[in-house]
């Protein structure tokens, strides 16, 4: 991409310019400098939770000239203090305040799927950005499984578009799907991708170099990748996008406060004009609460739920936009086995960043497998912990454990994520016990379906079958989670669901949800830019709803 | 074995993630979490778990205390486990438990033999989906190996082992691909202990 087509991106956010170029991450001025509200003010909007929807949001209506304080949880990072290249020491990035899991197959929290802090889990996600195809929309109707979504693709589109170079993307041009193509080069591959795309040719499955959220040479004032590896630990480069570094900036410079550190314990409706009137948060122990005209709620899909359910009122007793028992369900997470090969050559998955190859080819339903839908798969490269975790779940411990691990430089490792189907039972609750604040904890329940096994297993069987081809000596298979969707899905009528196609929440005037909870179908595709697009389109819908309010 | 030493390679790193790596290899000894009567039975089950009862590595258990001191969790529990601080204190006294009702004995005193018999008689429950007193037996044995290889492969030594490069910040990688290696890296064996 040119210097010149830049303009444009810079014209409508110009968070890589607005970092600093002197070898330093952060632009401390630009913080110290943000505009800030008293509690009292009345903002014309609060949004809670500063990840892939909250900070896009906070960002768009900061441009459009509304009045926006975004509260977040945890810290405003500084990659260069805060963030350590370090698989152990990452774990401040991740939500591990208490949280209980249980149902058939428990889905376990933390470092696989919850971000703290401002950035949320975009901070430590691997950078795959591929977007959900069109069919992905409309399940129930062409599959008969899962839902269909009351907007379809054609209405993300332009928001993917616009995200993707916001990022910026670098990939191969994209042939499943919507047909497109990415902004910048793919990058080159390690000896990881390498396997994949040797494995994957001799069986003549199609893959293809990204799509990641690293900008294949400088973008504005963010450098090149150094290809260290470490993306799920915090880019301390500035190389992977988060939306620390691709919207935030440009929020802040529009007048937007990001107040980090403070923790949002309760949404407040007025009981008259049932409008939701701002927030209740905790800070340094102490309760404030911020007035607002509208509230936004982007706390993804285990603390959004929450929030609402801690809200209840006198009028909504079971939770906002919980008036016929849909919040906290639907909630899925992708089944995400991961294959390792070994190989008598030095394969050292763990150089270059974990997100390399993708083949989309299992991805859509084929009327001929015993199972609906399908699955992608990925490169990931599990560092010396998770990996530990791969061959101890193989029955390994003691010497044995340390004998295998010595091997660890000659494998190499695939990840699969299966379209789990959306089951109302699979759901936030609240549990009896407490945080640290006295809130009641979530209680997340997951058991998976019969459709779900066989997915898995199918997407094991293609991962050994391209390892092998690629001349692994021997695989060993982990089966894992990832990502978190749903929860306070988007439907076409209350009884279906949480949010409408606008995101409002049904039932509440002024309360909107931004974040993957929304979404009533996943797909086999990391969620990340879905989020961010679908918040993107939001801010324009809002800007529409302020105009008439 | 490889002589590859990782902390030869610690004048490339940023001094921000140096402090926390080299902080690993020198703990606070002084235990905080765990009682005189738990460590007795948590130092031979870390170590045998890890494969160092004969040659300590990594101070495991000293890592392990400070976590669990500070509350430093996942981020979850199963709902059928307490939270993480008990259960390991549960957990270990069930162990001491096992060994006196088989050996008249406390954990400490049967003998690694004995002891890791008692700890694969867990692991057994864990994979046939059974109770290990009244917690399944699965989620004892996650909550007893996460604890410990994430201390244990988080050390510099533990790197060495296995040919791991550490932080590589802020120098980065050069020689991507097959069998590509940086000059300060060196080869390993392609295989180790049984299938």
């Amino acid at each position: 991409m040119s210097k010149l087509s830049y303009k444009s991106i810079k014209e409508r956010n110009e968070s890589a310019w607005l970092l600093p170029n002197d070898g330093t991450r952060t632009n401390h001025a630009l913080r110290n400098d943000m505009r800030r509200y008293a509690d009292g003010d009345e903002v014309d909007l609060v949004v809670v939770g500063s990840g892939a929807g909250g900070s896009v949001l906070t960002q768009r209506l900061a441009r459009a000239g509304w009045k926006v304080v975004c509260l977040d949880a945890g810290p405003f990072w500084d990659p260069d203090t805060d963030w350590v290249s370090d698989e152990r020491g990452a774990h401040v990035l991740y939500w591990t305040e208490p949280r209980l899991i249980g149902g058939s197959d428990p889905v376990p929290l933390g470092s696989n799927n919850s971000g703290r802090g401002v950035g949320g889990s975009m901070v430590h996600y691997a950078g795959y950005v591929p977007r959900l195809h069109p069919s992905d929309f409309a399940t129930y109707t062409n599959n008969g499984v899962g839902a269909d979504w009351p907007i379809s693709y054609a209405d993300l589109r332009h928001y993917y578009e616009t995200i993707e170079e916001e990022l910026p993307v670098a990939g191969q041009k994209w042939i499943w799907g919507d047909p497109h193509r990415y902004a910048h080069h793919p990058h080159p591959v390690s000896g990881n991708g390498e396997v994949f795309l040797r494995g994957a040719s001799a069986l003549g499955i199609r893959a293809l170099v990204g799509p990641v959220a690293i900008p294949n040479g400088r973008f504005g004032n963010r450098p090149h990748c150094i290809y260290r590896g470490f993306c799920l630990q915090g880019c301390k480069v500035n190389a992977k996008a988060s939306p620390l570094i691709t919207h935030v900036p440009d929020a802040l410079a529009h007048g937007a406060e990001i107040r980090a550190n403070c923790h949002v314990s309760k949404v407040h409706v007025d009981a008259r004009t049932n409008r939701a009137i701002g927030v209740t948060y905790l800070r340094d122990g102490m309760e404030h609460f911020q007035r607002a005209k509208a509230v936004a709620v982007a706390g993804y899909s285990i603390e959004t739920p929450r929030l609402l359910m801690l809200s209840a009122t006198d009028a909504h007793p079971n939770g906002l936009g919980n008036d016929h028992d849909q919040l906290g369900r639907y909630l899925m997470v992708q089944g995400a086995p991961q294959t390792a090969g070994r190989f008598d050559a030095e394969i050292r998955m763990y150089k270059a960043p974990p997100p390399e190859v993708t083949s989309e080819e299992f991805y859509e339903d084929d009327p001929s497998k015993p199972y609906r839908r399908g699955f992608a798969i990925q490169n990931v490269s599990p560092l010396p912990i998770t990996w530990a975790e791969h061959v101890s779940a193989q029955g390994h411990w003691g010497k044995d454990l340390r004998e295998r691990m010595s091997t660890y430089v000659h494998w190499a490792t695939l990840g699969a994520l299966c379209e789990f189907l959306p089951r109302a039972e699979n759901r936030v609750t609240l549990a009896e016990e407490k945080d640290r604040h006295g809130l009641p904890v979530a209680h997340f329940s997951y058991s998976q379906g019969e459709n779900d096994k066989l997915l898995l297993k199918a997407a094991q069987d293609a991962m050994e079958q391209i390892l092998k081809a690629a001349g692994a000596a021997e695989v060993m298979t982990i089966t894992r989670d990832a990502h978190l969707v749903g929860g306070a899905r988007m439907a076409a009528t209350a009884e279906q669901g949480v949010v409408d196609p606008e995101h409002r929440v049904f039932g509440v005037d002024r309360l909107y949800i931004a974040d993957g909870s929304v979404l009533p179908t996943q797909g086999s595709a990391n969620p990340a830019l879905t989020i961010m697009a679908l918040a993107a389109r939001l801010a324009d819908k809002m800007i529409e709803h302020g105009r008439f309010a | 074995m490889p002589d590859f030493d990782v902390l030869k390679q610690t004048p490339y790193w940023d001094a921000v993630t140096t402090g926390v790596v080299m902080e690993r290899l020198a703990p606070d000894t002084q235990l905080a979490f765990f009682t005189d009567r738990e460590v007795s039975v948590a130092r031979p089950l870390v170590d045998l778990l890890l494969g160092q009862h004969d040659e300590r590595l990594v101070p495991a258990l000293e890592l392990i205390d400070t976590r669990l001191a500070r509350g430093e969790t996942d981020g979850w529990h199963y709902d059928d486990l307490p939270e993480d601080a008990d259960a390991w204190r549960q957990t270990l006294a069930w162990l001491d438990e096992d060994a006196q009702a088989a050996h008249q004995l406390p954990f400490a005193r049967v003998g690694v033999d004995a002891q890791c018999a008692l700890i694969q008689t867990v692991q057994d429950l864990s994979q046939d989906s059974k109770d290990w007193h009244t917690y399944p037996a699965s989620q004892v044995w996650s909550l007893w190996t996460r604890y410990a290889c994430t201390a244990f492969y988080s050390h510099p030594y533990a790197w060495s082992e296995i040919g791991f490069g550490g932080p590589a910040y802020p120098r980065g990688y050069l020689n991507l691909g097959v069998d590509r290696l940086e000059h300060w890296e060196e080869r390993m064996p392609s295989s180790g202990g049984s299938a």
